[in-house]
C-alpha cells in the first residue's frame, strides 16, 4: 500500500525534523561568523568555541554541575540500593505508600521542588550553597535509582539468595556474590540516568543556586539574559555531544534501554 | 535408626494459627520420602524448617544423631532443589554446580573433577560454559540437581521440582530425579501436590492436610488402602456414597449394594464401628462393571452419558445411591445413553472408611 507508506514516511520526516531541527540550527549557527545568533550562519570560525573555555563563569561552573552530578549520583545509588532491595524482597504493611512516597520527585513540577526546598534550607538557617544544591539533586534523584534498581532486580529470582545460603554461603556473601552481580547493569544505568538527569537540570539548581555556586545549564541561562552570541550555541553543541557519547557509550556496554 | 528426625515441630506464621504444630516425621537413610498434599498443607514449611530457613517456635530437628534446629542454614549441609530452579543467571553451568563447593574451600583440582562427574551424571558434560539462560527448562532443573548434590549433603530436599515443566518432560525427570537418588544413596525428602508424581517417585509418601499427617505409607499403600476420607479423595477415588454398617468383622465388614450384602475392607481410626454406624465407601471408575438390564445382582442405574478415552469408554450412571463414573474397556458391550443397566461391584478393590463425624454422629444417635 504505497499511499500508507508515503504518508509514514512524510509524517516521519515531519517528526525528525522538529526533534532534530533546532539542534541542527544551533550546530550550524555556533560555527558562524555574526556577532549575534543568525540562520544561516555567514563565514566560519571557531572563535565562539575558544570563547567558551575564556569565559570563567562558564568552566567554574561546569567543574561544579560535574562534581554535583557525580556526588548526588553515587550517593543516591548507595541510598537507592537498600531500598530497591527491600521493596522487591519483602512484603511489608505500607510498601505501597513507601514506593508512592519515593516516586513523589518524579511527579511533583520541579520548580515546585526547587522553590519548596528554597524555601525549607532558608527555614533551617545558614547552608553552604553547595550542601543545598547536593540535597536537592541527591532527593530528585532518588527516586529514579530506586526505580531502576528495582527493575533489574524483579527479574531476578528471589529464591537464587536462598539458593546460595544452602549451599553454604552466609547471607552477606550471599548477597555479594550472587544478588550484587545481577544488579551491576541496573546500577549502571541508574548511574548514566542520574548523572544525565542532575548534569541537566534547571529548575532545581536555579532555585538553590547561590552567589559564586551556579550549575552550568543556570549559567548558559543567566549569559542568555546579557549576550546574544553564538557562545551559547557552541556551548549547547559541546553539551549535546558529551550527553551523546555518555549514554551511547552505556548503550553499547551495559544495554541501558532494558531498563528506562 | 532413622536418619532424619523431625520432632514436634511448631512453625506459625501468624500468633496463635500454627501452620504446624507438634508434627513429627522421620525418614530412614537412603530413602525418599515425599511429603503429599495441597497448597497450605505444611508441606513446603515442613521442607524449608529442615532447611533452616524457618526458625520453628518449638520441636528438634536432628540429622544423622546431630541437633540442626539451632544451626544456621549456611551451616547444614543440605542440598535444595527449587521449584524455580534459582540458578544464577551470571554463572556458567560449571561455575553454578562449582558454587557449593567453592564455599567450602575446596581444592581446585577437587572442584574440577567432583563438578565434571556432577555434569556427567545429569548428562550435561557438553555445556559446562553454557549460562542458565541458554538452557531449557529441563537442563536447568538437571544444572541445578548437580548443584544440589556435588556437595554430597546430608540430606537433599525438593520443593515442587517437575512444577515448572511440562508433561513428558516431567516423566522423564521423575525417573532421573529418582535414578540420582538411588545411585548417590540420599536421604531426600521431596515435596509435591502432585499424587502421580508421589507415588512413581517415593519409597515411602507422607499425606499431609492442614498441618497434619493423614496417612504415610508406601505409595501403593496410599493408592490402594486409604485411610482417610481426605487420602481417598486426594488418591482420586472418583466414587463414594455414604451407607449402613450391617455387621462387622476383623478384616471386613459387610453392607449393602442393590439389597445384595457386600462385603469391603474397612478402616476407622476409632475402633470397631457398631452395627449401624455410617461408612463413606469409596471406589475407582475401573473398579466396577455394568451389564445389561436390571435383572442380574448388583445395583441397577441408567447410563446418563457416555464419553470415549480411546481404550477406554467412561459412563456416567444415575443410580437410587447416587451417580458414579464407571470406566469399561471399549471392547465391553457399548451402552448408549437412557440404557438400564446393572452396577457390579469388584468388592476386593473397594474400601469402607469410618471417619469421626460417623463415629460423632453413631454415639450421639
Amino acid at each position: 500500500m504505497p499511499m500508507v507508506s508515503r504518508w509514514m514516511y512524510i509524517s516521519l520526516v515531519i517528526l525528525y525534523s522538529f526533534l532534530l531541527g533546532p539542534f541542527i540550527i544551533i550546530f550550524m549557527a555556533s560555527f558562524g561568523a555574526n556577532a549575534t545568533m543568525a540562520f544561516p550562519p555567514q563565514g566560519f570560525t571557531l572563535d565562539w568555541f575558544a570563547n567558551v573555555f575564556e569565559t570563567s563563569q562558564f568552566i567554574d561552573s561546569f567543574w561544579i554541575s560535574l562534581h554535583l552530578a557525580l556526588l548526588s549520583t553515587i550517593v543516591s545509588l548507595v541510598m537507592g540500593m537498600p531500598v530497591a532491595y527491600a521493596l522487591t524482597r519483602f512484603q511489608f504493611a505500607a510498601s505501597g505508600l513507601v514506593e508512592t512516597i519515593f516516586s513523589a520527585p518524579i511527579l511533583v513540577p520541579g520548580l515546585v521542588i526547587g522553590f519548596a526546598m528554597l524555601n525549607f534550607f532558608v527555614l533551617l538557617g545558614d547552608m553552604r550553597v553547595m550542601t543545598g544544591l547536593f540535597i536537592g539533586h541527591t532527593a530528585i534523584l532518588f527516586p529514579y535509582s530506586v526505580r531502576v534498581i528495582s527493575a533489574s532486580l524483579r527479574n531476578l529470582d528471589p529464591y537464587v539468595e536462598d539458593a546460595a545460603v544452602s549451599l553454604g554461603a552466609n547471607r552477606l556473601r550471599g548477597f555479594l556474590l550472587v544478588v550484587l552481580p545481577n544488579m551491576q547493569a541496573g546500577i549502571a544505568a541508574a548511574f548514566v540516568l542520574g548523572f544525565i538527569t542532575s548534569f541537566n537540570n534547571v529548575p532545581v539548581s536555579l532555585f538553590l543556586s547561590g552567589p559564586g555556586v551556579t550549575t552550568l545549564p543556570v549559567s548558559m541561562l543567566s549569559y542568555l539574559e546579557y549576550y546574544f552570541d553564538p557562545t551559547i550555541a557552541a556551548l549547547s553543541t559541546l553539551l549535546v555531544i558529551f550527553t551523546v557519547v555518555l549514554v551511547q557509550t552505556a548503550e553499547r556496554v551495559l544495554g541501558l534501554s532494558q531498563f528506562v | 535408626m532413622p536418619y532424619l528426625e523431625i520432632h514436634d515441630l511448631t512453625v506459625s506464621y501468624e500468633k496463635n494459627q500454627p501452620t504446624l504444630e507438634r508434627f513429627s516425621l522421620n525418614v530412614e537413610q537412603g530413602e525418599l520420602l515425599s511429603l503429599l498434599g495441597p497448597s497450605g498443607c505444611g508441606k513446603t514449611t515442613t521442607l524449608r524448617s529442615v532447611a533452616g530457613f524457618i526458625q520453628p517456635d518449638a520441636g528438634r530437628i536432628v540429622i544423622n544423631g546431630r541437633d540442626y534446629t539451632h544451626l544456621p542454614p549456611n551451616q547444614r549441609d543440605i542440598g535444595l532443589v527449587f521449584q524455580s530452579y534459582a540458578l544464577f543467571p551470571h554463572l556458567t553451568v560449571f561455575n553454578n554446580v562449582a558454587f557449593g563447593l567453592r564455599m567450602r574451600r575446596i581444592p581446585k583440582k577437587e572442584i574440577y573433577s567432583r563438578v565434571a562427574n556432577a555434569l556427567k551424571m545429569v548428562g550435561l558434560e557438553a555445556f559446562a560454559d553454557r549460562r542458565p539462560a541458554q538452557l531449557s527448562g529441563g537442563q536447568q532443573q538437571r544444572v541445578a540437581l548437580a548443584r544440589a548434590t556435588v556437595i554430597e549433603p546430608q540430606v537433599l530436599l525438593l520443593d515442587e521440582p517437575l512444577s515448572n515443566l511440562d508433561a513428558g518432560l516431567r516423566v522423564t525427570m521423575r525417573q532421573e530425579i529418582r535414578r540420582l537418588q538411588q545411585q548417590l544413596g540420599i536421604t531426600t525428602l521431596y515435596v509435591t501436590h502432585d499424587q502421580v508424581e508421589a507415588m512413581t517417585i517415593s519409597d515411602r509418601v507422607v499425606v499431609m492436610n492442614q498441618g497434619e499427617i493423614e496417612q504415610m505409607g508406601t505409595p501403593e499403600n496410599i493408592f490402594s488402602a486409604p485411610e482417610t476420607v481426605f487420602v481417598a479423595d486426594f488418591m482420586g477415588f472418583d466414587n463414594h456414597f455414604n451407607t449402613e454398617v450391617v455387621s462387622v468383622g476383623d478384616s471386613k465388614l459387610t453392607a449393602t449394594w442393590g439389597g445384595a450384602p457386600i462385603q469391603l475392607r474397612w478402616h476407622s481410626k476409632f475402633g470397631s464401628p457398631r452395627p449401624g454406624a455410617r461408612a463413606e465407601i469409596f471406589f475407582r471408575a475401573d473398579n466396577a462393571s455394568l451389564v445389561a438390564g436390571t435383572e442380574a445382582t448388583g445395583l441397577a442405574g441408567q447410563v446418563i452419558l457416555h464419553t470415549f478415552h480411546g481404550n477406554e469408554l467412561q459412563y456416567l450412571v444415575d443410580t437410587e445411591v447416587g451417580e458414579f463414573s464407571i470406566m469399561q474397556d471399549s471392547d465391553s458391550e457399548r451402552f448408549e445413553a437412557g440404557a438400564a443397566v446393572t452396577v457390579q461391584p469388584h468388592t476386593q478393590k473397594w474400601i469402607a472408611i469410618i471417619e469421626e463425624t460417623a463415629a460423632r454422629r453413631q454415639r450421639k444417635e
